[in-house]
């Protein structure tokens, strides 16, 4: 399921998926460049945390853990 | 000079990212030849191996901490950048293993270019050579290896293989440093740092442009960069409008940009199947089983504490008995044999006896790391975590505490917010530590019958209620704290989830041998000293008091018509009550009385702020002294003790009970707290730890003893 065109990647739902566009916060891009996710990357919501707050997220092939607010700074196109 | 020839012991670092088995690769090649110390000045542990490798003099290896890139967020990260920017520091390698996951490559070679950029003589190691059969995976080392314009060796930590390739990698690198230095950096500065670098260029101690330009970047905090030359570094930046972050992302897209051609054209992945590690997430991560499976492999764990560990503790507890009517036999009586039979025996036995369910303890530990659960963990439970003011990766720190709270505060040096990790290493101490174990066991047995109730044993489910109350007390101290603290950081989750492995035997085998030994160094250390000088505290006393407590004794003996043994047996006490133990015991009665303590286990309580399992080989020292029988049994000698002035026993249940709470909440360990010190940067955090732990302690144990008495 693609993401709506262009938003940030908090307005998400588990199974969506797209590419990033850009970081709207450089005090979070430079740490999430740091770790590999970077524009160009696609970005795939796999589920929520069991408590809130944490979602499973797939970047190309390799899964992290983000917070809302973090992917909140993610644009996807 | 530290550069362009061999030293006498030539340094090689290891250096990589998270999850690239950089401390695998370290554990194969130096087994059980390793060196913890800290870095010189901070607080980070450092492990360091010898390393001989045909034709060149011995290597010290060094494992770096784990670090993404040379902009640090933690304090792990910084310690790289530190040591690698300083070329004068006794740490500064003469060459480094850059070790990368070949399955990852796309990310972890943003550091290396970083590295290489700095003009350190490099050796790209891909790491996990097993997985490029296993997943079919394609890998143009020659081709890598020419853009790069390092030597890439493939290895396989795991597996052992590769490591005589990379020793002669190694050897060739040492001999000729000179022709591994790079022509052409990967990344040259930009127009945001154009302006700044033309003004500092000249006035920083660096070896190119690169670094001098991060020397500008991280002037503020570089233990090297003396401080008239930081403000000089400041103003400069200020002067040019030079905006730190933009600088870092603008110079990470270039990189990305340039590396990622490479990697492109050097390895081809095959095909994009969900793999058996996204499988298995969907069940352990999952939103209802994940939690589920967790608590019931934390139920498992403790289980098996017990069930595995009583069969080789009853081999200890034996050997020690022995060992103690051994020494008897051998010395006849005397002061020198009560010193090492009642002292020094009695009192390692009574907490070597727990090694088993340590070794058992950090084997779960390790495990659980090495698979790549404690991440999930982690992901898991940051929603909570958050709630209380600590991060999902306290998670790791406050499982580990159960093990030892030192490991476990270090490991918060992974949580990047301030405040998240004060509060993790606030907290962590309440969790049940292995020391109190030894403790815990003596003193549930006073406290429960040894009695079922469907099935369950009554002692157990005190012992998982133990462990219970201090995560639960860990949890609301933390709360607590987090409304006191202000702080305006922000807070970062970001924790990459690596694919499940199963274990590398070794490493989990190493961490179990290295944290076991250091308990019973540590632990041997200080119960030795505390034995030696507590038997000669209850031994000797004020000459005059001493002589009015034997005079008294042998008047008692003769007015009640005791026998031999009774009479001795009253001289010990009335000796004991007269030594200098005795006096301090009697001096903190006063205090402890409305807990249901007396003097004895005043003493006992004195000496187990040193570390608390000593209280065992406390009470082992004032019980069997003056004792005539080899009884080495603390608990037996426990359970004759009668109150002189109730009639009833000393260790009653109420007692039991107030003892086992202070236990639970008490800050009893000077290794943590300085561990706590060291890692706070000052008194003020162990002071405050010290005293609520101290306080919480002695409130909730008062409580306790007033309800059951």
């Amino acid at each position: 399921m693609p993401f709506p065109r262009s938003t940030v990647a908090s307005n998400f739902v588990a199974g969506m998926s797209g590419t990033i566009e850009r970081f709207t916060n450089e005090n979070l891009a430079g740490k999430l460049l740091d770790i590999g996710i970077k524009p160009g990357s696609r970005l795939r919501i796999i589920r929520k945390g069991p408590f809130g707050g944490s979602w499973y997220v797939k970047i190309d092939r390799h899964c992290v853990a983000l917070r809302k607010q973090e992917l909140a700074c993610i644009m996807i196109k | 000079m530290h550069n362009d020839q061999i030293t006498l012991t030539p340094v090689v670092g290891l250096v990589g990212n998270p999850n690239s088995g950089k401390s695998s690769l370290f554990n194969l090649l130096t087994g059980l030849r390793q060196r913890i110390g800290n870095f010189p000045g901070v607080t980070v542990e450092k492990k360091s191996g010898m390393l001989h490798i045909d034709g060149v003099p011995e290597v010290e290896l060094v494992d770096f901490p784990g670090a993404y890139s040379c902009y640090p967020t933690s304090l792990d990260e910084r310690l790289v950048v530190q040591e690698l920017t300083n070329p004068k520091g006794d740490q500064f390698p003469d060459a480094i293993l850059y070790v990368a996951d070949v399955t990852k490559l796309e990310k972890h070679l943003l550091l290396f270019t970083q590295l290489r950029d700095l003009d350190l003589p490099m050796i790209l190691v891909l790491n996990m050579a097993d997985l490029i059969e296993e997943t079919g995976l394609q890998v143009d080392i020659p081709r890598l290896s020419k853009e790069l314009d390092v030597p890439v060796i493939p290895v396989s930590a795991r597996e052992g293989r590769g490591v005589a390739e990379l020793k002669q990698a190694i050897s060739n690198l040492l001999q000729n440093p000179l022709a591994f230095r790079h022509d052409e950096p990967f990344y040259e500065p930009g127009a945001l740092a154009r302006d700044v670098l033309a003004d500092l260029r000249q006035e920083l101690p660096a070896r190119n442009d690169y670094h001098a330009l991060l020397l500008t970047h991280h002037a503020s905090w570089l233990k090297h960069i003396p401080e008239p030359l930081r403000h000089k570094v400041q103003n400069t930046r200020v002067k040019h409008g030079f905006h730190s972050l933009r600088a870092q992302v603008e110079e990470t897209m270039e990189r990305y940009h340039t590396f990622e051609p490479i990697v492109r054209d050097s390895i081809r992945h095959a095909g994009d199947k969900a793999s058996k590690s996204d499988r298995a997430d969907g069940i352990l991560t999952h939103r209802i089983f994940g939690p589920i499976i967790f608590f019931a492999l934390m139920l498992l764990l403790f289980q098996a504490l017990f069930a595995w560990a009583s069969w080789p503790q009853d081999g200890i507890d034996w050997i020690f008995s022995q060992l103690g009517g051994g020494v008897r036999d051998a010395l006849g009586e005397g002061w020198l044999t009560d010193l090492l039979a009642d002292g020094v025996i009695a009192g390692l036995g009574g907490v070597l006896v727990f090694v088993p369910q340590i070794a058992i303890l950090f084997l779960f530990i390790s495990i659980l790391e090495e698979v790549g659960y404690m991440a999930r963990a982690a992901y898991m439970f940051d929603g909570i975590m958050q709630r209380f003011g600590l991060n999902g990766r306290s998670v790791v720190a406050l499982i580990s505490g159960h093990a030892c709270a030192i490991p476990a505060i270090m490991s918060t040096r992974t949580i990047a917010n301030w405040k998240e990790r004060l509060l993790t290493i606030l907290v962590t101490p309440l969790t049940s530590c292995s020391a109190r174990i030894p403790v815990y066991v003596i003193l549930i047995s006073f406290a429960v019958p040894q009695e079922t109730v469907w099935g369950f044993g009554y002692q157990g489910l005190a012992f998982a209620g133990l462990y219970f109350l201090g995560i639960l007390s860990a949890m609301a101290s933390a709360w607590l704290f987090k409304l006191v603290l202000k702080t305006q950081e922000r807070s970062f989750l970001m924790l990459e989830l690596p694919d499940y492995r199963t274990p590398v035997w070794r490493n989990v085998g190493v961490t179990v041998w290295q944290k076991t030994k250091t308990f019973i160094v540590e632990a041997g250390k200080i119960i030795l000293l505390i034995s030696i000088v507590l038997w000669g505290l209850s031994t000797y006393g004020p000459a005059a008091k001493m002589e009015a407590a034997e005079a008294n004794a042998a008047r008692i003996s003769q007015e009640l018509g005791h026998d031999e043994d009774e009479a001795a047996d009253v001289l010990a006490s009335e000796r004991l009550e007269a030594s200098y133990a005795g006096h301090v015991g009697k001096f903190i009665e006063p205090v402890i009385r409305p807990l249901g303590y007396d003097w004895k286990i005043g003493i006992a309580l004195f000496t187990s702020f040193a570390a608390r399992e000593v209280f065992v080989g406390t009470m082992a020292t004032i019980y069997s002294i003056g004792s005539a029988d080899d009884e080495l049994r603390i608990r037996d000698q426990m359970a004759k003790e009668i109150n002189p002035r109730t009639g009833q026993p000393v260790y009653n249940p109420a007692t039991a009970w107030s003892l086992l709470v202070f236990y639970v909440f008490a800050m009893m360990c000077m290794s943590t707290l300085a561990v706590t010190k060291r890692e706070t940067g000052g008194w003020k955090w162990p002071i405050i730890q010290f005293t609520f732990m101290t306080v919480l302690a002695y409130v909730s144990a008062m409580v306790v003893y007033q309800v059951l008495a």
